[in-house]
């Protein structure tokens, strides 16, 4: 009864003849063995989540955008000792930080298949379901952004008025804190399913995410209005974010292949993610901000150039890495590979 | 299984309403709230006759999802879906390549048939990452989509490991089998395992099925089929990875991933901690820079 289409170990002795099982026997070497890529007819074994890669990377985007940037804004406002280098980081931020509650939040019910039930998100609170979180952090962002920019919008119409600037120094506490978890907890959003691409490193992803927001922060809020010396220490805040993310997407990569699926690295997604983001929109304002440091003067139109390359390429990145899980779901040789007993954790395995 | 004593009851072919307690007649079953249950399918007995599907359909007043021919032995229906939430698999043993055997072993099976359905994991991933508390445990311990809650997030979707839960884009909503809890509220067993002639699809109080399944193992094992195992038993393939166990388990004769099911699935919200704890840090780290050098005062005379 040897069957070729299944190998021919893997058709005598599926698994142990005593029903002993992946993840209970330990990873035998027969066990490993007996896998010989097999798969029902090649169909799908998971399905992908049903996001628009755009409108979920977006938003993403944004939140990590809008979150930096008033993480970053904070510490600009309480660390600079002259107001005149504070005033306009933190007004953009202010502003920037009013991004991710609009148009962020805008693209999140739109991606709901029943929009007009989105505040059912906000019947439960559960840890552990990142979407709960992140509705939870997004709401109280919102609140606290929402203050930092009306006390903004006063400031710039009635500039001697002195109540809005102590609304936004305390608003920008709270909205730093919840900031640093927009910018972050979108990774847990992904790395929490069964998508074998986003699950399979979660914590170089999140690393990757955090960098890449930090870095999106600093290149937009280096803008001709601020003041050159700090729009310099903004340059070097995205060099380093930039070098943390080079470094992460490098250790994601190293994980997927380490877990057996590094066929999934070469789909059309993963093309994307690769050279846009990770080389137009990493490597390439990196090798910029570098080289403007090595001339010797510093170019403010290279730094410039590298913010410009590294916001898109983070947008380019957000976007293409949903896509490239999407499409690890669709491929079964991907996912029944990943979910073979060496790349369960090491306590449960 | 011998006949119920209460079949007695009833010898009429006309009923006025439902039989007290069905369950009991038709699967020697007590449906009662706070205990668990479940399927145990034998995939070593089903003949393929896709009764589970169609029975699921009536009842569940689920549309056909295509009528096309997949080319893929006897298999139409493909995959679970969210109007099709039992799928009965064939897969095709004998040939190479997709070309069938011009000759058979005597008394054997060319086929290995499967009905799929939701594992209704104890640990269940798509209860965990739903963020609306639409997807719930029931008091049979099984896990249900709430329809009126649900708002097509589709976050369940990617979180399931088995591919089951599915987005109907008509009505914007998840959908995957209940284990029938209407019928279990009514007393009756889900509508596939009472269609199903051969018991291959058995359903009960999960320790009692643990048992029968067990015992079919030794059966099996005696008479010389020694591949058979079960799938989603407790520490079994299937309930790996913090899942626990799966209320609807499985006794296979081929690897998993033959039947289209992870060998080693995982529990999705234990990836949550070490993401976020990672991210914050990174966050952290690189905050911890920006004061620096916001606080530094190089560069400001250039």
């Amino acid at each position: 009864m040897t069957s070729d289409r299944f190998g021919g170990d893997a058709a005598r002795h599926p698994l142990a003849p005593t029903g002993q099982v992946p993840g209970t026997a330990g990873r035998s070497g027969a066990m490993r063995r007996d896998w010989a890529g097999e798969t029902d007819y090649g169909r799908a074994q998971l399905k992908p989540a049903p996001f628009s890669p755009s409108v979920v990377g977006g938003y993403v985007f944004l939140a990590g955008l809008s979150g930096s940037s008033a993480l970053i804004g904070a510490l600009a406002d309480l660390t600079q000792k002259r107001p005149g280098e504070r005033r306009d980081v933190t007004r953009r931020a202010h502003y920037l930080a009013l991004l991710a509650p609009t148009i962020g939040s805008a693209l999140l019910v739109y991606d709901l298949h029943t929009p007009q039930r989105f505040y059912n998100m906000m019947r439960v609170a559960k840890k552990t379901s990142p979407m709960s979180i992140g509705t939870w952090l997004l709401l109280g962002f919102s609140a606290a952004a929402g203050a930092g920019g009306v006390a903004q919008i006063a400031t710039d119409l009635e500039p001697h008025w002195r109540w809005p600037h102590r609304i936004a120094k305390v608003a920008q506490v709270p909205a730093a804190l919840f900031g640093a978890g927009i910018s972050t907890y979108t990774a847990a959003l992904v790395s929490a399913t069964s998508t074998p691409v986003w699950a399979a490193a979660p914590r170089a992803t999140a690393v990757r995410f955090a960098s890449s927001s930090i870095a999106t922060a600093a290149a937009v809020l280096a803008g001709s209005s601020v003041s050159s010396p700090m729009r310099r220490k903004l340059a070097d805040l995205l060099l380093a974010a930039l070098g943390v993310e080079i470094a992460a997407t490098y250790v994601v990569a190293k994980q997927l292949d380490g877990a057996g699926i590094g066929k999934a690295r070469f789909g059309r997604w993963a093309w994307i993610e690769r050279i846009v983001a990770g080389g137009f929109g990493t490597l390439l304002p990196a090798a910029l901000l570098v080289g403007s440091r090595l001339l010797g003067r510093r170019s403010a139109k290279l730094d410039r150039t590298a913010g410009y390359l590294a916001t898109a390429g983070s947008l380019a990145f957000r976007i293409a890495f949903l896509g490239h899980g999407m499409e690890s779901a669709s491929r079964p040789e991907i996912s029944l590979r990943f979910a073979q007993p060496d790349n369960l954790p090491t306590a449960k395995r | 299984m011998g006949l119920h004593e209460r079949i007695h009851h009833y010898p009429q072919s006309d009923l006025d309403g439902v039989i007290p307690n069905e369950s009991e007649l038709t699967g020697g079953v007590t449906i009662e709230p706070g205990r668990s249950y479940g399927f145990f399918t034998d995939t070593t007995v089903c003949i393929g006759c896709k009764a589970c599907e169609v029975a699921c359909k009536e009842w569940n007043n689920l549309p056909a999802d295509s009528i096309g021919l997949t080319g893929q032995s006897f298999d139409n229906t493909g995959m679970l879906s969210a109007n099709t939430w039992r799928h009965v698999a064939f897969v095709e043993r004998e040939g190479d390549r997709g070309v069938r055997a011009a000759e058979q072993a005597p008394f054997q099976s060319g086929w290995l048939m499967m009905s799929d359905v939701c594992k209704h994991c104890h640990n269940a991933p798509c209860l965990e990452a739903c963020p609306t508390g639409a997807i719930f445990k029931t008091e049979f311990d099984t896990v249900v989509v709430q329809q009126d809650i649900c708002n097509g997030c589709g976050y369940c979707v990617p979180a399931c490991p088995f591919g089951v839960v599915a987005l109907n884009e008509v009505d914007g909503k998840v959908h995957k089998c209940t284990l029938c809890y209407d019928r279990l509220k009514g007393g009756l067993e889900p509508a596939c395992a009472k269609a199903c002639p051969t018991e291959s699809i058995q359903f009960g109080e999960l320790s009692d099925l643990h048992e029968k399944a067990r015992e079919r193992i030794g059966v099996l094992h005696e008479r010389g089929v020694e591949q058979a195992y079960l799938y989603g038993t407790p520490d079994g393939p299937g309930a790996t990875g913090d899942l626990g166990h799966l209320n609807a388990f499985f006794l296979l004769t081929e690897r998993p991933e033959v039947y289209n099911l992870p060998a080693a699935p995982t529990r999705a919200s234990n990836r949550v901690r070490p993401s976020l704890t990672t991210g914050v840090a990174t966050i952290g780290a690189l905050a911890l820079l920006a004061i620096g050098l916001f606080s530094s005062d190089r560069g400001e005379g250039r």
